[in-house]
């Protein structure tokens, strides 16, 4: 396999003229040369001018120097709290702030301020990750726009609970005696402090409905299994089980119902054992993230999503009483193959929001006998439960005037539903709870300000059974009130106004004794308490044939707008957490933006390019946006990810304002569900005088043809496990004697690109435990990211293998690309050419696109090339096997970014700290608390790179040494490696025969990177394996 | 004007300035008024001065460019050692820097005197990086009690009284004041390396087994705390060549004592086990 075959962009492969420009240049940006050589005497820089410049600084200089040396404060406690040391972070056990059905976590706290997220290991069955809006969200807590206490409408001061709670008791019992409800909206909550504490309001207040609300709902799949087996739930998905997947248009490791525990199961078959690893089709319109790891990924649109379940239901054997349409196509009839022999280790998940699709999906996964299995609707998912049609008759019933008073607990509404604000606005008394002014508390009368989830205490159910409990991490930063207590407080309990957290700790040790029962403490210490009943299969009162049927009458729709989640974004709830928007998205590599995807087939017929700027027309609205080119696109459908368009605070003045554009108002609910494939839409050009520049970082490096990604399919693996890695190695000679690391440690890092999905999170996590930061959309638009870690996406062609292309999309594609030939540009298009002879199919070829993750972080070469060109030996090599970075020598000569062949390394444009430019979190006091202390804050006109968490190398090797004993086996490891869902990263001293690096090194998959420069890294490749003929 | 320079020093800066041209504007007066005298005396008499005769024909006799060159590298090199002796040298540098604090705390007394060992308070300082400054609390342990007020006419210490004070203790009453609002004492830091700079107590004291006094001087004499050592790198690098890690009692050197053994040495300075290494402190 020639690694010619891949490509990182559009731009690269096609070689466009910018491109080709821009990549043989040393900057992305010409250099302002003609400008200071030019004769023109308003521009050129003359001797007067440097005399000028030049006094100016020496007399700059000379009165600085004049000032005294600051004097620092060292303030101590008081009173000390018993386990606090100050230098020593502390653990709590707690649950993920934007997983809000619960997620567990552990929490790093210095000083009682809470710095980082780390996964809970005990914690198994969640599978011990997070991802990358998971660690985002930590700044919510340090959020400068967070509301001071309890607000009244009109008033910018903060009252008094008392006051506060007299006057919403007023207003709620005047509801009573006008004879109209209260509504409480949540998300649906798996909170049982807060369930308990509605209860108790609903005892006071008997005219109370609750209303459950998400604005991303998963309502088809509830209502179906209620159908199927008298159950309204969403079950929980066992894919470590599964040999065979099957999903369509179900992007479970990226954005579908539980994605961080999905990530961790999937992973688990995915690097080959014994010969076997799980083979994956995906069905898809748009590139997924979970597309993008598939063994098998077919084009589809997902408006022919029944006929291709039909296909696969009727190829395992079902009985559908028409015929016709749903005749399966190739790649139906191999997965139908491998999922009958799999049988109840197969497993068919879909996206689609239809209660009949999923009745069919329930259907085919009873055939295989999945329940028990790969399914388990006993100990189901309590999360994200609610059903859109009780938010519509609320709608409903609020415009006709039923409600005297509303009370929203996590739920923003007036931002996700378009008709939310307009019933909002017939109810006279609006309280909310939330913590900041979103759209929905901004209209409130009053504002009940919550505290934040890591300043709380709370129980929660995300799974039947299973439940997390979380405690306060830090001092209520302002006068906020649980959620709980302030119900209480309304339904006549006392919660007196100084003893908020002291009510909120009893009042759920009450509702934990009731509900759970047992050792209250050690829930504390773990975070997790299970609780489970073993699996049965459901008993089911409908056949699928009835469904298919009602399905069978379904046409796919000509165009097709797909409403999806970012993977950093998600729904919007966390709309203020830069991290997560300078995360590149894992496909698109696009930061702080949304867009319109469309495929290239589309874009060529229609003449657009990526920046062009579109207006997309449904039913229910329109929305201008710009276009970005997605190979891999089925064609025809056009993308766009909701979770964007936030009206954020006034306060908030960077790239966070008015990001994108909102696309809740094109959901489809025509159908009395929410349905996020619109059909019937229309494209328009919109004429614009420039293109819009996106902050894309896919293409700043370019890959030059190298050897970096290695792949091989299953059976070349198995008849070899060096396949793929049989690469020409040259005699390696080096300059410079080598590196003894047989005393002492020697680290090193593994990266299986097999487990590897890109998910990102190491990313933000690498980015909160280094102080890495965030630069902004303008930036990195320079190219001037400033990720220590980062992931490369490549694409490659894939090779279509039988001629009837114009069947391919209805019936889940004719070409069936279980062939696995990695192809060139040429030999696809000759290939799809003499395939067809229409014109319109001519750029098709891009719709098979397969694409290999690979995460690339400084790979502490021992001969490493930017050690020799340091003018000043900043950057100098340690006897453990690090390329250390020192920032006080660092000079900004640039010289090593330059000769660094892996270009990992960033240099600091700017002071992004206390910079009003960068007006992130470093640039305010609130937001400076997230810093991690033990890391040293970077000051502009230096270089930065990854260091291998020295920090914790250093702060484990103390603690060892302290407590006069060796280094135990694995004992810490790094951000990226710890936080990874699916156990890609592995750390560790190679020195240490039992650690599992050293393992892994005797692999015969690994590799290194650019291997022929002899530079002799220590993060060691893992050749990609697709579970292919 | 914030940082970047004072008021006090624009406000000297206006008067250095006037002061300047006052000089500047004399000067040129006399200059004048010389001149013209000079002109009145070169026409009664002409006889060449000890200058003229004896000094300028040997700086005539110069090569100009030589001359100037060795000026003005004397000048520089003169510059230079003032300029690397009380600049670079030196910039930053607070070596015997004694504040006052708002308590007059004695270390004489406590350490000295009292012998109360440095842990009692410093509590942290084999766990932590960071040797932590006492809460009141630790205070108030003795000070409950012990008031000084033999000293102060049976009246409690004042210097004393500040901890109670902030803390929210009633001395006569011997009882904390309910609903206290608490004011923590703002002590002047002394020691203070850089950011960019790694310091953990707890390494030097458990595992390098050094005295408090070592880098904090003969802390039991000072009655008003200073900085003892420069804190330079210069410092640091000097004692990590010099001293050993103790490799025979930790079980963590185990490898690098056999290694040692075999080798024939009898000692493994910090810097032979990489403590010279940049990482090792900046990161």
């Amino acid at each position: 396999m020639s690694s010619n075959n891949y490509w990182k962009g559009v731009e690269e492969l096609d070689q466009t003229q910018e491109f080709v420009t821009s990549n043989a240049n040393e900057f992305s940006e010409g250099l302002p040369l003609e400008q200071v050589f030019s004769n023109d005497d308003a521009t050129r820089a003359n001797r007067r001018d440097f005399l000028k410049y030049f006094g100016f600084g020496l007399g700059a200089v000379t009165l600085a120097a004049c000032n005294k040396t600051p004097i620092k404060k060292a303030i101590p406690y008081t009173e000390k709290p018993d386990n606090v040391t100050p230098g020593v972070p502390l653990y709590y056990a707690s649950s993920s702030v934007s997983n809000n059905e619960g997620f567990p976590v552990l929490v790093k706290v210095r000083e009682g301020r809470p710095i980082k997220f780390e996964p809970n290991k005990e914690a198994t069955y969640f599978g011990g990750g997070l991802d990358g809006l998971g660690h985002s969200a930590l700044l919510s807590l340090y959020d400068t726009n967070r509301l001071p206490g309890a607000m009244v409408a009109g008033k910018r001061k903060a009252q008094e609970w008392s006051k506060f709670d007299k006057e919403v008791v007023a207003a709620l019992d005047k509801t009573a005696t006008s004879g109209k409800s209260i509504a409480i909206i949540t998300n649906g909550s798996t909170s049982l402090v807060t369930n308990q504490a509605i209860e108790d309001f609903k005892a006071k207040y008997s005219n109370t409905e609750v209303v459950s609300y998400e604005p991303i709902t998963y309502s088809g799949i509830k209502r179906a299994n209620k159908k199927s087996f008298g159950q309204a739930i969403i079950p929980a998905y066992n894919f470590d089980k599964a040999e065979v997947i099957v999903s369509f248009g179900a992007d479970f490791l990226g954005t579908w119902i539980s994605p961080i525990k999905f990530h961790s199961d999937y992973s688990k078959n995915r690097v080959p054992k014994d010969g076997k690893m799980s083979k994956h089709y995906q069905f898809e319109s748009l590139m997924s993230l979970t597309g993008s790891n598939a063994d098998v990924r077919v084009p589809m649109k997902m408006s022919n999503v029944s006929q291709h379940l039909i296909a696969l239901y009727r190829e395992l054997g079902g009985a559908t009483p028409h015929q016709g349409m749903e005749v399966a196509g190739n790649n139906i009839k191999a997965a139908a193959k491998e999922l009958e022999a799999a049988g109840s280790k197969g497993l068919v998940v879909c996206g689609s929001n239809n209660e009949a699709d999923q009745l069919l999906v329930n259907a085919i996964n009873m055939m295989l006998g999945a329940y028990g299995s790969t399914i388990d609707s006993t100990n189901y998912y309590k999360g994200q439960s609610a059903d859109e049609a009780d938010f519509t008759a609320f709608l409903v019933e609020a415009k006709a005037g039923k409600y005297g008073a509303v009370i929203t607990i996590d739920a923003n509404p007036v931002y996700s539903h378009p008709e939310a604000e307009a019933a909002f606005a017939k109810i006279p008394t609006r309280i909310s709870t939330a913590i900041t002014l979103d759209e929905t508390s901004v209209e409130a009368t009053h504002i009940a300000t919550n505290l934040h989830p890591l300043e709380n205490w709370d129980i929660k159910e995300p799974y039947k059974g299973r439940f997390v409990v979380s405690q306060p991490t830090i001092s209520p930063v302002f006068n906020g009130r649980a959620v709980a207590s302030s119900l209480v407080a309304w339904s006549g309990g006392k919660v007196a106004d100084k003893d908020e957290t002291t009510h909120a700790y009893k009042y759920t040790k009450a509702v934990f004794a009731k509900a759970i029962g047992g050792d209250f403490n050690k829930a504390l210490e773990l975070g997790v308490v299970e609780n489970t009943s073993s699996s049965s299969v459901p008993s089911f009162n409908i056949t699928g044939g009835a469904a298919a049927e009602a399905l069978a009458q379904v046409k796919g729709a000509e165009k097709e707008l797909i409403l999806y989640q970012k993977v950093g974004v998600r729904d919007g709830a966390y709309g203020n957490t830069p991290w997560a928007h300078e995360m590149p998205d894992p496909v698109s590599k696009v930061t702080w933006d949304n867009y319109i995807s469309i495929s290239m087939p589309d874009a060529k017929a229609q003449d657009l390019e990526t920046g062009d700027t579109v207006k997309l027309t449904t039913k229910s609205g329109d929305i201008e946006l710009p276009v970005l080119v997605q190979p891999g696109q089925t064609k025809s459908t056009y993308g766009i990810a909701l979770g964007y368009g936030r009206k954020l605070p006034e306060g908030v003045k960077n790239d966070l304002k008015d990001l994108g554009k909102n696309a809740y108002g094109l959901v489809d609910m025509s159908a009395g569900y929410a349905d996020y494939t619109v059909g019937g839409i229309k494209i328009e050009k919109v004429p614009t005088t420039f293109k819009y520049e996106f902050g894309i970082t896919q293409t700043h490096y370019s890959i030059e043809g190298r050897d970096i990604i290695r792949e091989a399919t299953l059976d070349e693996y198995n008849k070899d496990p060096m396949a793929g890695g049989h690469v020409h190695k040259p005699k390696m000679i080096s300059l410079w004697d080598d590196y003894d690391y047989s005393k002492g440690h020697h680290w090193a890092m593994a990266i299986d690109l097999n487990s590897c999905t890109g998910c990102s999170a190491c990313i933000v996590s690498c980015s909160i435990e280094n102080n890495v930061p965030i630069v902004g959309r303008d930036e990195v638009r320079r190219r001037r990211e400033m990720h220590w870690l980062r992931i490369d996406r490549y694409y490659s062609f894939e090779a279509p293998a039988k001629k009837d292309l114009s069947m391919s999309i209805v019936h889940g594609g004719d070409q069936t690309v279980e062939a696995g030939e990695q192809m060139t540009k040429e030999k696809v298009m000759e290939a799809y050419s003499a395939a067809s002879e229409n014109e319109a199919t001519a750029y098709d070829y891009y719709e098979n696109v397969r694409v290999a993750h690979q995460p690339m972080m400084c790979q502490h070469c021992d001969n490493a090339p930017c050690e020799t060109v340091c003018p000043v030996l900043a950057t100098t090599h340690s006897s453990e096997g690090l390329n250390q970075m020192t920032y006080n020598r660092c000079i900004g000569t640039k010289y090593c970014g330059n000769n660094c062949p892996y270009k990992v390394r960033r240099f600091n444009w700017f002071r992004y700290n206390e910079n009003e430019k960068f007006d992130y979190h470093f640039s305010n006091d609130l937001g400076k608390m997230v810093i991690n202390p033990d890391v040293t804050v970077r000051s502009r006109g230096v270089m930065e790179k990854c260091s291998f968490c020295v920090q914790r190398i250093q702060s484990t090797k103390l603690a060892a040494k302290r407590e006069n004993r060796k280094m135990k086996t694995d004992e810490f490891t790094t951000a990226c490696a710890q936080t990874c869902p699916s156990n890609a990263i592995v750390f560790g001293d190679l020195n240490d025969q039992s650690s599992e690096i050293a393992k892994l090194y005797a692999n015969e998959r690994s590799y290194h990177v650019l291997e022929e420069l002899g530079v002799k890294p220590s993060v060691q490749y893992m050749t990609k394996i697709r579970n292919k003929k | 004007m914030s940082s970047f320079y004072s008021e006090s020093t624009f406000l000297a800066l206006i008067i250095l300035s006037v002061v300047l041209a006052a000089i500047a504007a004399l000067l040129f007066g006399i200059k004048r008024h010389l001149s013209a005298l000079n002109k009145e005396r070169n026409a009664e008499e002409d006889e060449p001065s000890l200058y003229e005769s004896k000094i300028k024909p040997v700086i005539d006799g110069w090569n100009p460019t030589i001359a100037t060159l060795v000026i003005a590298g004397l000048f520089l090199v003169v510059l230079g050692g003032f300029g690397y002796k009380f600049g670079m040298d030196e910039v930053g540098v607070q070596q015997g820097y004694a504040p006052s604090q708002p308590i007059n705390f004695s270390h004489k007394i406590h350490a000295g005197q009292y012998e109360i060992d440095c842990k009692y308070c410093h509590s942290t300082v084999e766990k932590s990086k960071s040797a932590s400054i006492p809460s009141l609390n630790t205070c108030m342990n003795c000070h409950k009690y012990v008031k000084a007020e033999e000293k102060y006419n049976g009246k409690t210490s004042p210097e004393i009284q500040k901890i109670y004070n902030a803390i929210g203790f009633d001395g006569e009453n011997m009882e904390y004041i309910e609903g206290y609002e608490q004011k923590p004492i703002e002590w002047v830091r002394i020691h203070n390396l850089p950011d960019l700079a790694y310091f953990n107590h707890s390494q030097h004291v458990v595992v390098g087994k050094l005295e408090c006094q070592t880098c904090h001087g003969p802390i039991q004499e000072m009655e008003k705390v200073y900085q003892y050592s420069t804190l330079q790198m210069g410092w640091c690098i000097d004692c990590h060549r010099e001293r050993g890690i103790d490799s025979e009692n930790n079980d963590y050197y185990e490898e690098a004592h056999k290694n040692m053994i075999a080798e024939g040495k009898d000692f493994i300075s910090v810097a032979d086990n990489g403590g010279l290494e940049c990482s090792k402190c900046h990161y």
